[in-house]
């Protein structure tokens, strides 16, 4: 952490899961109106998320008695309820893609191999336990990079609301993006905590990164094939995501390329990117954040 | 929920999703991948950094009473300093310290003194009766020794176009800071500070003038009762609102909050509501076969982390599910251990 930093970027959060609800009955397959590919684009989150962040929280639970802080130990529990709420809010957003004919479940399932076979504990103990631990925790950190800049990406996405987008929608994104950036430096800190190895870090961010982009893009094209309305008479093309990241209604493929090379930095740490003081007034405003507040 | 975690249980391996009869080519080399990058990772750890990562607020540091002082009936005002002289770490407006006391009780209280003051740190203690912590506190005279956690940031002060403080009573603590540092910067700003008589208002002295700000101070003795509509007054979009006091002010502030403009409303929280009218039952830990007994006012989870200090738990309500065990008493089959009581049974679980 910074000590410099300005007086109003909030640091040292204590970081804390919010009990929200979303109601999905009102809005539409199409949550960005008349843009089928940019919706499907961030839908594609909606198919990753619950089985990643359900991950997130078991390959935690199995570094706990890794940790010689206790204030580290606090930040990392902190974080598993917020990720564990992040799962199941996405995973209600599958139902409503169910319910409006576009059957999430051939993808998704694919996604819960990936996460809970390939990368599950593998039965493994020993020193062989403790390495493959190591591994996963570098991923989930590399990982957690890219899901700060897109958090921060969407909680500065004016864009999204001028396109109309669905306003439950919006919440949910911004609600789960503002907490990623709240809790931005604990993944990074709890691998530099536990191992810290510069090489095993850079590589686990070139595979997280990649995996990402392979997985964004095959979602993509999962989703626009298996959508009800257009039938899959619109296929994904290149140009699109050109278009929709200059009208910002998705993420600038440049800008996130971008945010990738910052991760090798040797000196990286996460509360080099990203607006505490944004995200933390964001949660203050949040419908859902202050539902839950009660 | 259809498409919930159970229904992801037990995935085969992925199968073509463009729906030809064969496994998915992408999958088989992601799983090659990460077979060969394993061995290659698990051949690079051993540089290990045992001090990364961790910022170290979560060590105790043994502090001295430098100073006590009763500002207001009922309050005592603590200078605590470091016992080897080093200067305090750093804080910011809103933060609070975790101070063990010597019965190992650990309390809460806001910084309420200077951020640039690095030799030492002040909180202030209203005298709750019956309250133990509070009891503790009073007692402390300087020269006492005392630990701090912390401090950490469970009310963050965020950058904003104007604020309204509303501070009740004793609440004042995080809220003293921000407003100084507001009307330092020249932001403009509203402080309501009220509480049941002004004899029961600490640090009447040190609120700030400012010409960016103005500060009202009210008494329940002769202005009534506020309503939080009251409290709040008018604010204009752009305001952040920025609340500490007793539960019900903090409520009545928030139902007066307006849809129109939507304002950012930050509170103060500290730990999960108290366990209040339970009863004393046991929890069995079915894999060491202990059997623990959870007082009245604990939680089964308190319990068991005193047994099991790497177990997982998150938002002490209920809600988040991270400290489900399986049950193997009972007819459910998980149970979250932060809220589940019995009524002097025992909970037997798969820990």
């Amino acid at each position: 952490m910074t000590s410099d930093a300005p007086e109003d970027e909030p640091e040292h959060i204590v970081l804390h899961a919010r009990d929200v609800e979303f109601d999905w009955t009102r809005m539409d397959l199409h949550w960005i109106p008349g843009d089928p590919f940019a919706t499907h684009t961030i839908n594609v989150l909606h198919l990753l998320l619950p089985e990643g962040e359900r991950w997130f929280v078991k390959v935690f639970k199995e570094a706990l008695p890794y940790i010689r802080d206790e204030r580290l130990r606090e930040d990392v529990l902190g974080f598993i309820g917020q990720e564990a709420m992040h799962a199941e809010a996405h995973a209600g957003v599958l139902d409503h893609m169910d319910a409006h004919g576009l059957d999430p479940s051939p993808y998704v399932s694919q996604i819960a191999w990936m996460f809970r076979r390939l990368l599950g504990d593998r039965g493994l103990t020993g020193a062989k336990a403790e390495s493959w631990l190591m591994t996963r925790l570098a991923l989930v950190s590399g990982i957690e990079h890219m899901t700060a800049v897109l958090g921060q990406w969407v909680l500065d996405a004016e864009a999204l609301d001028r396109a109309g987008a669905d306003p439950v929608m919006l919440d949910l994104l911004r609600w789960h993006g503002a907490e990623e950036v709240e809790h931005r430096a604990v993944a990074f800190d709890l691998f530099m905590h536990v191992d810290g190895d510069y090489r095993r870090r850079a590589l686990a961010m070139v595979v997280s990164t990649g995996a990402l982009f392979a997985l964004w893009v095959r979602g993509v094209r999962f989703l626009m094939a298996a959508d009800p309305v257009t039938k899959g008479r619109l296929k994904p093309r290149w140009r699109d995501i050109l278009r929709t990241g200059r009208q910002g209604t998705t993420p600038n493929l440049w800008r996130l390329a971008r945010s990738v090379p910052e991760y090798f930095k040797p000196r990286f740490h996460p509360s080099q990117v990203g607006s505490t003081a944004k995200a933390v007034a964001y949660l203050a405003v949040s419908p859902a954040a202050r539902a839950a507040e009660h | 929920m259809k498409h919930s975690s159970r229904r992801y249980a037990d995935p085969p391996f992925p199968r073509d999703l463009a729906g030809r009869d064969r496994p998915d080519p992408f999958f088989r080399g992601l799983e090659r991948l990460l077979n060969g990058l394993q061995p290659v990772m698990a051949r690079l750890g051993g540089a290990k950094y045992p001090d990364g990562g961790a910022s170290g607020a979560g060590r105790e540091l043994p502090m001295r009473v430098a100073a006590v002082d009763r500002p207001a009936e009922d309050v005592a005002a603590l200078r605590l300093e470091p016992e080897d002289g080093s200067p305090v770490r750093p804080w910011q407006p809103g933060w609070h310290l975790d101070l063990v006391l010597s019965s190992g009780a650990v309390r809460q209280y806001s910084l309420c003194g200077d951020p640039a003051d690095r030799a030492g740190y002040r909180i202030a203690v209203r005298r709750i009766p019956g309250g133990s912590g509070s009891g503790e506190v009073h007692a402390l005279e300087p020269g006492a020794r005392v630990a701090v956690r912390g401090p950490r940031n469970a009310f963050p002060f965020a950058r904003a176009d104007r604020y309204v403080f509303i501070a009740g009573g004793i609440g004042i603590t995080p809220i003293l800071p921000m407003a100084k540092a507001a009307a330092r910067r020249g932001a403009p700003f509203r402080l309501v500070y009220t509480g049941r008589s002004r004899a029961a208002l600490p640090f009447l002295d040190e609120l700030p003038s400012s010409p960016s700000g103005t500060v009202e101070v009210r008494s329940d003795d002769a202005d009534g009762v506020p309503g939080g509509a009251e409290l709040l007054g008018a604010p204009e979009a752009g305001t952040a609102v920025y609340c500490c006091g007793p539960p019900p002010m903090i409520d009545a502030v928030r139902s007066a909050l307006p849809d129109h403009p939507s304002l950012p409303f930050f509170w103060e929280r500290f730990s999960p509501p108290p366990v209040r009218g339970g009863v004393p039952f046991e929890v069995e830990l079915a894999r060491s076969g202990r059997v623990l007994t959870v007082p009245a006012d604990r939680s089964a989870l308190d319990a068991v982390r005193d047994a099991v200090p790497d177990v997982a738990y998150s938002c002490r309500q209920g809600f988040c599910g991270t400290c489900r065990v399986p049950l193997l008493s009972g007819t459910d089959d998980t149970v979250a251990l932060c809220v589940s009581r019995t009524d002097g049974g025992r909970l037997v679980v798969d820990l």
